[in-house]
C-alpha cells in the first residue's frame, strides 16, 4: 500500500523526532505513512486542499479554515486525549481581588497571537458571551509566532510577563501553558477564570481519502501505547497519553467566535 | 508605595525562572540541553520539581546554573542487560601473588609481588553483602588464586551462594594445592584457564617458556577431575583470528564450543600497550580486593579505578557505581547527540 502523507508544523524542533517516532511506528503496519513539514498553517491547509498531503495535523483554526474552504466535507480522524479537554485560564497576580469573568471588566487584559484559538479568539469570545466586549477591558495584545496558531506558546508567555511586569492585570493562557508553568510551585499567580473545554488539534483529511486507507491508518494510531516505551517518548514530547477519535462539538465555540469576530478562512 | 516581601520575591523570582524553563527548555531538540541560571539552592530545587513534572530532567547541577535534558534520561535497565548490571558480577582478587609473571598482566602479579591477600572473614562478608544487593555470579582472581592459603575455604563460601568461576593458569595442580582443588564443588564451579593460543608460541611469549604445556595438562586434569573448564585468551587484536585456531584445539581438550572467553590487552600493570580503559568508558564490573572496592578487576591496581578503600558496607558502594556510570552514559548520549560531523 502506498504511503500514506501526512503534514505537520514544525513549530518546534522536536516535531522532526515526533514524526520520525511515528513514521518508524507504522513502518511494518498495514498502513505505512511519510510526513512532510511545513512553517505555518496556512501553507499547511493549502497543501492538503492542494492534494500534496493525504492527512495533516491541524490545530483547532486550522481544521475550521479547512472546513470552511471544504464546504464542511473535510473530516477529523483523531486527537490526543488533551485536544477534547482543552480550556483557555484567564490568570492574574496573587492577591489581584479579580475573581470570575466580570472581574476582568475595565482590566489590562494581555491576549495573544491573532492565529490563537486559546489565548485570543476564544478569550474574546468567551468575554463576549459573558457580555464583556474589547471596549469593556483594555486589551494588550502580543502577536508573536503568527502562523503557529499559538503552538509556541511564545505569546501566553509575552502575556504572564505583562502581568509579572505589571503591564497588565489579566493574562489569556492555554491550559498546557499554565500547566506547565505551574509545575515550578508557587508562582504568585492565581486563576481568575477558566473556560468551558473545547477542542484543539486534530487529523483532518479530505473527503477524497479513501475510507479504507483512513481508518487503516486511524486505527494503528490509536493503538499506540502509554505502556510500551518507544510509543511513550513520542506520546510524551506531543502532549498526549492516548489518541481519541474525533469529538466534533468541541470545535462548536471557536467556529461561532470565527463567525462573531470575522475571522478569514486565508490570510 | 510598598516593597515586596520575601514570599512575594521567591514568587516573582520562581515565576521568571519557570517561564524562561517552558520558553527555552520547551524549543529545545529532544536529546539535547540547556543550562538554566539558578541563584540558590532552592532555584535547583524549583528546576529539578519543574523538570520531574513535564517529562525532563537535570543533567547536572553547576555552581550558578542546572543543565536541564530535554526529555527523559534512560536509566540503566534500558542501557545495559540485566545480566551486565554493575553488582550482578562480583569479582574478588583472593591474592596478587602469581607464580607467573605475565609481560601483559593489568595488575602486576608475580612471584614477588605484594600477596595482598583477602581474608576468608572478609570473603564472607561481602559475599553476604553482594547477594543482598542481586549479585548472581561470583568470579576469583589474582594473582594465582590456588595460592591464597585458605582457597578451598573461599571457594566453598562463594559456590555456597552463587555459581562461581575461579580463575587459573592450572599450573599448580598439585600436593596440597591438588588435594584442594579436588576439595571443591564440581556442580557450582567453573575453572577458567587461561590460554592464549592454540600452539606454545604466543603463549609461551608472554607467560614464559613451557607455560602452554602444562596449562594443557591442567586443562586435562581438571577435566579427568570432572570440573567444567572454560579458556580465556587474552589477546593483542583479533585481527589474527586465533580465537578459531584455540576454539578447535579446545574441542580436542573436550571443552564444550561457545567456552571460550577473549580479553583484550588493556594498558594496564605490566602492560605497556593495549587499550586505554577509564571508569567513562568501561562497563564496569564491582571487583573486591584487600585493597578496597574497584570500578573493573581490569584496573584493581590503578588508583584511578579505586571507587572505595573500604570492602563495606558493599551496598552503597555498588549504589555510587552504577550512578556514576549512568551519569558517563548519560553524558555520553547528549555529547553524540550534540557533535555531528556535519
Amino acid at each position: 500500500m502506498a504511503a500514506l502523507v501526512v503534514g505537520a508544523v514544525a513549530y518546534t524542533a522536536n516535531v522532526v523526532p515526533i514524526w520520525e517516532g511515528i513514521r518508524e511506528y507504522f513502518a511494518d503496519s498495514s498502513a505505512p505513512m511519510d510526513f512532510v513539514l511545513y512553517s505555518n498553517y496556512e501553507r499547511q491547509v493549502d497543501a492538503l486542499l492542494a492534494g500534496h498531503v493525504d492527512v495533516a495535523w491541524n490545530t483547532n483554526l486550522a481544521y475550521l479554515r479547512t472546513v470552511g474552504l471544504t464546504g464542511g466535507t473535510c473530516r477529523a480522524l483523531a486527537q490526543r486525549d488533551t485536544d477534547v479537554t482543552f480550556k483557555t485560564v484567564l490568570v492574574a497576580r496573587e492577591g489581584s481581588g479579580l475573581h470570575g469573568l466580570e472581574s476582568v471588566r475595565g482590566q489590562r487584559l494581555a491576549l495573544g497571537s491573532k492565529d490563537s484559538g486559546q489565548a485570543r479568539i476564544l478569550p474574546i469570545k468567551f468575554l463576549a458571551d459573558a457580555g464583556i466586549s474589547l471596549d469593556d477591558v483594555r486589551p494588550v495584545i502580543f502577536d508573536s509566532d503568527v502562523g503557529k496558531h499559538g503552538d509556541t506558546g511564545r505569546s501566553e508567555l509575552d502575556a504572564l510577563q505583562a502581568v509579572l511586569g505589571d503591564e497588565a492585570d489579566v493574562a489569556a493562557l492555554g491550559i498546557t501553558t499554565w500547566q506547565q508553568l505551574k509545575q515550578a510551585g508557587e508562582l504568585g499567580v492565581e486563576e481568575v477564570w477558566t473556560s468551558p473545554d473545547y477542542c484543539h488539534c486534530n487529523f483532518t483529511a479530505l473527503a477524497s481519502l479513501d475510507d479504507d486507507r483512513a481508518e487503516a491508518w486511524t486505527s494503528h494510531l490509536l493503538a499506540m501505547d502509554w505502556d510500551v516505551p518507544e510509543h511513550r517518548r513520542i506520546l510524551e514530547l506531543e502532549g498526549l497519553t492516548r489518541w481519541v477519535r474525533p469529538q466534533l462539538e468541541g470545535y462548536r465555540s471557536l467556529e461561532e467566535a470565527m463567525r462573531e469576530q470575522a475571522i478569514p478562512l486565508t490570510w | 508605595m510598598t516593597t515586596a516581601g520575601p514570599d512575594q520575591v521567591r514568587s516573582a523570582r520562581r515565576a521568571q525562572l519557570s517561564i524562561r524553563l517552558v520558553d527555552v527548555v520547551g524549543r529545545l531538540a529532544a536529546g539535547t540541553t540547556t543550562l538554566v541560571p539558578v541563584e540558590s539552592p532552592a532555584e535547583v530545587e524549583v528546576v529539578d520539581t519543574w523538570c520531574r513534572g513535564t517529562g525532563n530532567s537535570v543533567l547536572a547541577v553547576h555552581p550558578d546554573a542546572v543543565e536541564v535534558y530535554r526529555g527523559r534520561l534512560s536509566d540503566l535497565d534500558s542501557i545495559l542487560p540485566p545480566d551486565r548490571m554493575p553488582g550482578r558480577r562480583l569479582w574478588l582478587y583472593t591474592n596478587f601473588h602469581c607464580n607467573l609473571a605475565c609481560d601483559y598482566c593489568c595488575v602486576s602479579s608475580s612471584p614477588k609481588a605484594d600477596p595482598r591477600v583477602l581474608g576468608v572473614d572478609s570473603v564472607a562478608a561481602l559475599v553476604t553483602e553482594a547477594g543482598e544487593a542481586g549479585a548472581t555470579e561470583l568470579f576469583l582472581t589474582g594473582g594465582e588464586p590456588l595460592m591464597h592459603p585458605a582457597i578451598a575455604e573461599v571457594v566453598a563460601i562463594c559456590t555456597t551462594a552463587a555459581p562461581t568461576v575461579m580463575l587459573t593458569n592450572a599450573m599448580l595442580f598439585r600436593g596440597a594445592r591438588l588435594r584442594a582443588l579436588d576439595s571443591m564443588p564440581r556442580e557450582a564451579l567453573t575453572l577458567q584457564v587461561s590460554l592464549d593460543s592454540a600452539t606454545p608460541d604466543l603463549h609461551d611469549r608472554h607467560r614464559g617458556a613451557g607455560t602452554w604445556a602444562r596449562a594443557v595438562e591442567g586443562i586435562r586434569t581438571a577435566r579427568e577431575m570432572g570440573f567444567t573448564v572454560r579458556i580465556a585468551m587474552t589477546v593483542a587484536s583479533r585481527a589474527g583470528g586465533e580465537e578459531v585456531e584455540v576454539e578447535r584445539f579446545a574441542a580436542t581438550l573436550g571443552i564444550r564450543p561457545g567456552q571460550l572467553v577473549v580479553r583484550h590487552i588493556a594498558k594496564e600493570g605490566e602492560a605497556t600497550q593495549g587499550i586505554v580503559l577509564t571508569r567513562a568508558t568501561l562497563v564496569p564490573e564491582v571487583c573486591a580486593t584487600a585493597d578496597g572496592i574497584w570500578w573493573h578487576p581490569v584496573g584493581a591496581t590503578d588508583e584511578a579505578m579505586r571507587v572505595s578503600a573500604d570492602l563495606l558496607p558493599l551496598r552503597p558502594t555498588i549504589e555510587a557505581i552504577r550512578e556514576e556510570y549512568l551519569g558517563y552514559r548519560r553524558r555520553g548520549d547528549v555529547l553524540a547527540a550534540s557533535f555531528p560531523c556535519a
